[in-house]
């Protein structure tokens, strides 16, 4: 049979933490900065509280809404071929993380900051793993302006990967900027709508907080449905209870907070319940993200997102350490075996150490081989008349040969994929033959295979008409300012318009 | 599809009976000569070696598909070369197995497919192979090398025993005997006057090719 999901809540105690976020969300409310979404929860029967920016949503709106999510969505790449589905039953690989800086052993500190360069290494080995379905802009590229960051990395997801990409709903502006980037590489809004491309970030602030960017990225994304990823980053005795309970309510709050948000933006819009919340280190106030309370937490996230029949994503192959040691090692397979037998749909940060904070491409692929080590695990042992094999045994053990075994029978060869998970990163050579390859590490040979795909890489084409109109719009993107980007959050006074920015709202 | 396709789709699914069949016919309608066949199967072994060293394919690949070729030419290709006097060419003939007290094989069996698929003429004697076999099978077919394998530390003073026997009948310097497995080493080979040590079936193909003078 195949493994039985890992479980850490009980029916009764997912009702309890439902029914504890419920009455949070209901009498204490969650605060909300953005006039124009407080003003929809108000149109939408909640209690809203202009003073203190709380807003009290009603339970009936919550059941309601809650239900509107879908269980199952698909994404696509750029030019349509590549997709997946995300539903509350199976499970993909991603990346997700904010490296800032990148491995690099030659440099006296093992890293160096991350540049545009390394965002496209990244793109374009996500774009060749068998596993790993998604790249987010994990890898930050410094030597670009910020406030055009999001553009140039569109601009490099279309000429170098089949595969969708993932982008924080970082303010309004920016994010219809995404939209219409991917507008003009689809061939137009209906087609994204229809065929999501991107993968949305939204961090509620814990405790009990939707910030005004995030909200406003977050309509944005819900009006041309592409999936939302709503995710709270609570860390246990600092902003939330340290009780692993206390913070489950809390952060289910949140969540839930942010997918009604959602659902009044544009009703059906995909959305993920997600998590990144973990644990305060008691002796440093740092997050605790590789250890083994994130993955209890994942756990229940997984089990109340089924109850709410919403896809979840969590975090998986996660680790603090600051070097690719036994602790990067142990703490990133810990991570992501939880993450895979609690059964969340969409696992991320691929590639990443220090907190998601560091990126190293070598470890990008060992993820992909850990993807699989985790999907043999779930797989379990299967029995039945064939796999018992009892007429195999009687002919290879009764042979009149010495030597006997089973490696030439065609029973082995047929099943030998199916049962046995065959690495291609992991060594089990003889030191002798180790040796002869060169006596490397895992990551020496890591770092092999990344120099492969790299150097075999073959961009897809991009159509001339596509890459002029995305470089006029990169060219307006970059002839903003600070100043025009506050104008459009509402943080500034002023306004400033919204490059097409033009479709309806679907609003009930 | 060439029949060199048709061979290599027969060879890679382990179809010892269409192989056979294919050859049979080929021969009859004279699509190829015994001896053209051979060098096909050969070409395609060679392919499947690559394939092997390059972990592309596994063991059981590898392992299988040479067992079914080995069949086809003992049964088909072979007789029919004899027959039509043919002279059959081939990098070499090495005479393999197991020494006494010792009945592993998984090692030797993949030496074997490696040598066979990169051209050679290999007659594997099996598991607990006594001296006096190894060398009356070595004088029975012309073969100019000698492999023993052993795996456990017990049976590795074996190995010197087939020497002894070459010294006892004089036939020493008739062939270049190589030795491999777990607890030997290149040290242990000099120690009993072996000619060379292999550390796993790539490396054995070299050392074969340096002994015959083939590279």
């Amino acid at each position: 049979m195949k493994l039985k999901k890992l479980t850490v809540l009980s029916s009764d105690e997912i009702s309890t933490i439902n029914s504890a976020s419920v009455e949070l969300l209901s009498t204490i409310g969650i605060k909300i900065d953005s006039p124009s979404a407080r003003q929809l929860f108000k149109k939408n029967g909640a209690e809203v509280n202009d003073n203190d920016l709380f807003i009290k949503i009603p339970e009936p709106l919550i059941k309601e809404k809650l239900k509107k999510a879908p269980n199952s969505f698909k994404l696509h790449g750029p030019d349509g071929k590549f997709n997946f589905e995300v539903n509350t039953t199976s499970t993909q690989y991603a990346t997700i993380g904010t490296p800032v800086k990148i491995y690099d052993p030659s440099k006296k500190s093992g890293v160096r900051k991350t540049v545009l360069a390394d965002t496209i290494k990244q793109i374009r080995i996500v774009d060749s793993l068998k596993n790993i379905n998604c790249s987010h802009i994990d890898v930050w590229p410094n030597d670009v302006n910020y406030l055009s960051l999001h553009a140039h990395c569109i601009y490099q997801w279309v000429h170098n990967t089949r595969k969708p990409y993932g982008l924080g709903c970082l303010g309004r502006l920016a994010s219809q900027d995404m939209m219409n980037m991917a507008s003009i590489i689809v061939g137009g809004e209906d087609e994204l709508i229809k065929n999501a491309r991107f993968i949305g970030f939204m961090n509620p602030t814990s405790p009990l907080y939707l910030p005004q960017l995030m909200t406003n990225g977050l309509e944005v994304f819900a009006k041309y449905k592409q999936p939302t990823i709503i995710a709270p980053e609570a860390l246990a005795g600092a902003t939330a209870p340290v009780t692993l309970a206390g913070l489950l309510t809390q952060i289910n709050a949140e969540i839930i907070g942010g997918i009604v948000l959602a659902q009044l933006f544009n009703t059906g819009a995909p959305v993920f319940f997600g998590t990144v919340s973990t644990i305060t280190d008691m002796k440093s106030g740092n997050a605790a993200l590789g250890s083994i309370e994130t993955g209890l937490i994942t756990t229940a996230i997984a089990q109340l997102a089924r109850f709410y029949n919403i896809p979840s994503r969590g975090p998986g192959g996660i680790t603090d350490s600051k070097v690719l040691d036994v602790q990067c090692g142990f703490e990133r397979l810990q991570t992501l075996l939880v993450a895979a037998q609690a059964g969340v749909n969409y696992i991320t940060c691929a590639g990443t150490y220090e907190e998601t904070l560091v990126e190293a491409l070598e470890l990008l692929v060992i993820d992909d081989e850990l993807a699989d080590i985790t999907k043999r695990l779930i797989e379990g042992i299967n029995v039945n008349e064939e796999t018992i094999a009892l007429d195999v045994i009687e002919k290879v053990a009764s042979s009149s040969k010495k030597g006997v075994n089973y490696l030439s029978e065609a029973h082995t060869r047929k099943f030998m994929h199916k049962e046995l998970y065959i690495p291609m990163l992991i060594d089990r050579n003889r030191r002798s033959t180790w040796r002869k390859k060169g006596s490397k590490d895992i990551i020496g040979r890591a770092k092999d295979k990344v120099e492969k795909i790299l150097q075999s890489f073959n961009p897809p084409d991009v159509d001339n008409e596509i890459e002029n109109k995305l470089l006029d719009y990169i060219k307006e993107v970059e002839s903003r300012t600070l100043e025009n980007y506050k104008k459009a959050e509402g943080i500034s006074t002023g306004s400033v318009s919204l490059p097409g920015a033009d479709i309806t709202i679907k609003d009930e | 599809m060439t029949l060199e396709d048709k061979l290599k789709e027969l060879i890679s699914e382990w179809d010892e009976d269409g192989l056979k069949e294919l050859c049979s016919t080929s021969i009859e309608s004279k699509e190829a000569k015994p001896s053209e066949l051979l060098k096909i199967i050969g070409k395609i072994m060679q392919f499947i070696g690559k394939q092997f060293e390059d972990e592309e394919i596994f063991l059981p690949d590898l392992i299988g598909s040479a067992n079914i070729v080995k069949n086809v030419i003992d049964d088909i290709l072979d007789p029919a070369i004899r027959q039509s006097g043919e002279s059959k060419e081939t990098l070499g003939r090495i005479v393999i197995g197991t020494v006494e007290g010792d009945v592993h094989s998984i090692g030797k069996d993949l030496v074997g497919s490696f040598l066979f698929s990169n051209g050679f003429e290999i007659y594997n004697l099996g598991e607990e192979v006594s001296a006096a076999t190894f060398v009356d099978k070595a004088e029975e077919v012309g073969a100019q090398i000698i492999g023993l394998s052993s795996l456990i530390t017990m049976s590795m003073g074996f190995q010197r025993e087939v020497i002894k026997e070459l010294n006892s009948r004089g036939l020493r310097e008739k062939y270049k005997v190589i030795i491999g497995g777990s607890p030997t080493s290149s040290e242990y080979a000099d120690e009993i006057g072996a000619d060379g040590w292999a550390d796993d079936a790539i490396e054995a193909v070299m050392l074969v090719k340096k002994l015959l003078g083939l590279n």
